[in-house]
Order: structure tokens, then C-alpha cells, then sequence
């Protein structure tokens, strides 16, 4: 799109060849020989950028920058103005002129002042845009934590709320119980989804992950089966491993990592089927190294499977009523595996199962050596 | 439980929600039928004639709520039913901007979640009362019990 600029200069010499220069560098340009005329264009063009003088009858340049930067803040304002004015043009820049040319100036010095403004404003603009989107986004989260919070709180009032009216009967003794595991059960729901969120807000502050090194992905996987063996063998699910012979380091964060494949695991214990299968496998493709968790159970329905890494998202289903979860931790381990320079997909079949492939950067022992050296010297 | 009882059905994806108001309201000799989303809502409305519908407007869909409702309305037999409606973020900043007693609406009663108990007694008493007898005589009923 074709910026526009308006020129504000009492002396119709500078007014004519300062649009004679710009209309020849492709800009549209309009003129206007005193600041009240100039202020009125202003409104009614909205240009990308105000050449004014700073010296002028009637309604002075500074009074212009101060109008003109009320106004829209940001529209770029460039002075001109005579050599025994200088100190004034600095004066124009604590109230808010990008910059100053002094009289006399050649074509050039205006065409590089006025580039480099335009470049300026396009740097403010996008910052703007930056700012209003994050600003969305903080809002969509506030909103989504608060519903999110509220939902167990509410139920707990509830049940807390028809205890106390019941009161003491036969009926209520027998439901007691029962009603405050309930209770128990979603305020423990509240404090998990607390944890997740204080986690995922020093994504904000810095980085997730620690120092990226050589890791070694076996005994990580083997600790993880053994940790979790006892859960699977209480719902009669099968743990099995296909790993190489060799290692295959990768590049990584040992702890990022382990915490990675034990949520994977858990969830595939989780989310199975009684007598259900998980099988986690480690394969080098190309210059990647992919860790495949797999199970056999309910499956993620597709139009789901994106929304997965959305902050806050569980699938719902009926056979995943009893199971609880704060829908943050794939956003998380999303976070980290990309900072550490890999990638997390899912592929999965209704009833049939889901696979949660991780590839992480391999170690090359030559190559990352070297580099790892020479960033320690 | 018994047959005069009146019928309430009450609609919430929260399952917890649902059990807690229903055994209040069963302590008050309702007779109450429990759904979980918006299909088995207008099954068992179809099904039951209740007297009332209890139903949260925000389930899993943001709007099955109100989707459940217009059907309601829709429904020769059911069309008259009062319906109290619950959220929890009902508040000024929401999207839904359907007055109370908009045309597809109806005599709808709004409540905040958490639900006051006595508060929903009340409305309960009110929204039946109102609709089995057209008369303006139940304020004293009201007034009484």
C-alpha cells in the first residue's frame, strides 16, 4: 500500500521540493502551509508520517507534534528546522518526533530520515498487534482457568451445601461417606490443576528446559516401566519395550525427559483397556531419534487430536468419566520437547488405540562433542 | 417417593453436581430424573413430562444448553415447562447476551453456580406453583409455608 505524508511549512520553497523528492520515492504527499491547516489533513488523511517546521506563524510545530501525537501516537513526526533551533528540535523529541533534519538537506537525508521512520512505525504497529493479541490470550486463559477452577469448587459446595441442610438422618449417614471421598476427590482436582498452571507460567519467565546434553534414552524408558509397573499390573496391562541393542543419545534434558515418558506412560495405562497393552519402541530415523509409546485403548476421536496440546483440553467420553486430569500436562511436555528441539505426535484409532511418537535431535558423538567443548572453554 | 410427587429434571455434564443437588431435592419429596448432557436431557423430558427442568446451559458444547431449550420449547407438550437455568460464568462479559424472558426463553429463572439451596427451593416452589395455578393467589401460599 502506498504511505502518505503530509508536509507542514510556511515557506512554499521547502514545501515544494520536499514533495517534489518524496512524490518521487513513491509516496503520496500532501502540503499545507500552517499548522491548523496541517492538524485538519492530519485528521482527514490519517498519513503514515508529518514532516513539519518547527518554526511557523500561528499554531507552532511543537504545538503539532503535541496535537499530532494525542491523536495517534502512532504516526511518525519528522522536524525540520533551521540551525540556531537545534536545541528546540530537541525539544520536539522528548515530546514525541521520531527525528530532526536540519536546514539546508539534500534529497537524500530526507529520503533515508523518512524510510527509516516508516520502518519505525511498521516495528510500532507490529509491537501493537503483538501486545493487543497477547493480551487476548491472557484474557481466553483467565477465563478458561477460572472455569476450570470453579468447576470442582462448585461441586464441592454443593455436596458441603446438602450436608448441611439434610442435617443428621439415616439416609444422609449412608451417603456421607462416599459424598466426601467425592469432595476429597475434586479439591484434589483444583490443587493438580494449580500445579500444572504455576509450571506452565515459567514458560513465560524463561525456559522450561535445562541445559541441553547428551542423553541417553535406556535406562530413562527402563526406569519408567519400572516405576509404573505396579499401576499396570494392577489393571492387568501388559508393559513391553523393543529397544535397540545400541544406545541412541539424543540431545536433551535428562529430567525434561524422563518426566516426557513417564506422563506418556502413565497416560497409556490410563487411558487402556483392562488386559491392555503399552509398548514403547526406540528407532533412528534420519538424523532423529523417535520414541513411540503405544497402547490399546479408547483411542482420541480426530476432530480431538490437535486440540490435545491446546492449553485445557481432556477428550471426554464415557470411558474416560472416572479419570481425571487437568488437560495441561501434553501442553507441557508440547513446550519442552519443542525447546529442546523436537517434535510430539499422536496417531490414533477409535477403540482401537493411540501412539504417541516423540522424535528428539540425535546425539552425533563427533559433531555435539566438539560443540559441546568448545561452549564450555 | 410419593406418585403426586412432583417430577424435576435436572441437566449437568458435572456428574458430582448432579448427584449433590438431587439428593436435596429427593429430601424435599421431588421425584427427580438425572441427565448428563443434552441428548439424554430432551430423551428423558420427552419421555417423563417433568415439571420442571434444572439444566446448566454451559456443557460440554458451549451452547447444548440453550439448544436443549429451544427444543424444549418446540415440543408441543413440553413447551410450557418452566426451566431454570444455571452457570457459573454467568456474569456481564458473557457471550450470551438472551435476556430472561426473551421470546425462546420463556419464564426462564437464571441462578449462579454455586446454587443456594434455599434459593433454588424457593424458585423450584415459584416456577411450579406458577404454572399450576395461573391465579395470583400463591403469594400467600408463599407467604405461609
Amino acid at each position: 500500500m502506498q504511505k502518505s505524508i503530509i508536509v507542514i511549512d510556511d515557506d512554499d520553497a521547502v514545501l515544494l521540493s520536499v514533495n517534489k523528492i518524496l512524490s518521487k520515492a513513491g509516496f503520496h504527499v500532501e502540503t499545507f502551509e500552517d499548522g491548523v491547516s496541517g492538524l485538519e489533513g492530519v485528521i482527514e488523511l490519517k498519513p503514515d508520517l508529518v514532516v513539519v517546521d518547527l518554526k511557523m506563524p500561528g499554531l507552532s510545530g511543537m504545538e503539532v507534534i503535541n496535537r499530532v501525537s494525542e491523536m495517534d501516537p502512532y504516526i511518525i513526526i519528522v522536524v525540520i528546522t533551521g540551525y540556531a533551533t537545534i536545541d528546540t528540535a530537541v525539544e520536539a523529541i522528548k515530546s514525541g518526533a521520531y527525528d530532526f533534519l536540519p536546514k539546508p538537506f539534500s534529497p537524500d537525508e530526507l529520503r533515508v530520515i523518512v524510510n527509516r521512520g516508516l520502518e519505525h512505525r511498521q516495528l510500532l504497529q507490529e509491537s501493537h498487534r503483538l501486545e493487543i493479541e497477547r493480551e487476548l490470550l491472557k484474557r481466553q486463559f483467565v477465563t478458561l482457568v477460572s472455569h476450570q477452577l470453579k468447576t470442582p469448587l462448585v461441586a464441592v459446595h454443593q455436596y458441603l451445601d446438602t450436608l448441611k441442610q439434610l442435617g443428621d438422618t439415616p439416609d444422609t449417614a449412608s451417603k456421607r461417606q462416599d459424598w466426601l471421598e467425592r469432595c476429597l476427590k475434586r479439591t484434589d482436582e483444583v490443587l493438580a490443576i494449580i500445579k500444572d498452571w504455576l509450571t506452565l507460567s515459567k514458560v513465560e519467565s524463561g525456559s522450561l528446559t535445562g541445559e541441553i546434553l547428551r542423553v541417553d534414552l535406556k535406562p530413562i524408558i527402563l526406569n519408567t516401566m519400572e516405576a509404573n509397573a505396579d499401576m499396570a499390573a494392577e489393571q492387568g496391562i501388559t508393559l513391553e519395550a523393543e529397544l535397540p541393542a545400541d544406545e541412541y543419545p539424543v540431545k536433551g534434558d535428562r529430567n525434561c525427559l524422563a518426566v516426557l515418558f513417564d506422563n506418556l506412560m502413565v497416560n497409556a495405562i490410563k487411558y487402556n483397556k483392562p488386559e491392555g497393552r503399552v509398548s514403547v519402541s526406540v528407532k533412528a530415523q534420519d538424523h532423529q531419534i523417535v520414541v513411540a509409546v503405544a497402547d490399546t485403548g479408547i483411542g482420541i476421536p480426530e476432530k480431538y487430536r490437535q486440540a490435545l496440546f491446546d492449553e485445557f483440553f481432556r477428550v471426554k467420553g464415557q470411558s474416560s468419566d472416572q479419570t481425571t486430569g487437568t488437560g495441561l500436562g501434553l501442553v507441557i511436555y508440547n513446550t519442552t520437547t519443542t525447546e529442546m528441539g523436537g517434535t510430539i505426535e499422536v496417531e490414533s484409532e477409535l477403540d482401537i488405540g493411540s501412539t504417541f511418537r516423540v522424535s528428539l535431535p540425535a546425539y552425533h558423538e563427533k559433531a555435539d562433542q566438539e560443540e559441546e567443548n568448545r561452549s564450555t572453554t | 417417593m410419593t406418585s403426586g410427587a412432583k417430577k424435576i429434571l435436572i441437566v449437568d455434564d458435572d456428574t458430582d453436581f448432579v448427584e449433590a443437588v438431587s439428593s436435596f431435592l429427593e429430601s424435599k419429596d421431588y421425584s427427580v430424573f438425572k441427565a448428563h448432557d443434552g441428548q439424554e436431557a430432551l430423551k428423558l423430558a420427552k419421555m417423563e413430562h417433568p415439571d420442571l427442568v434444572i439444566m446448566d446451559v454451559m456443557m460440554t458444547e458451549r451452547t447444548e444448553g440453550f439448544f436443549v431449550i429451544q427444543e424444549i420449547r418446540r415440543t408441543p407438550d413440553l413447551a410450557k415447562v418452566p426451566v431454570i437455568v444455571l452457570s457459573s460464568l454467568w456474569s456481564s462479559d458473557t457471550d450470551f447476551k438472551i435476556a430472561p424472558g426473551s421470546d425462546w426463553l420463556g419464564h426462564d429463572k437464571f441462578l449462579p453456580k454455586p446454587v443456594d439451596m434455599s434459593e433454588l427451593l424457593d424458585e423450584i416452589r415459584l416456577c411450579i406453583n406458577d404454572d399450576s395455578n395461573t391465579g395470583k393467589s400463591e403469594d400467600k401460599e408463599e407467604a405461609e409455608s
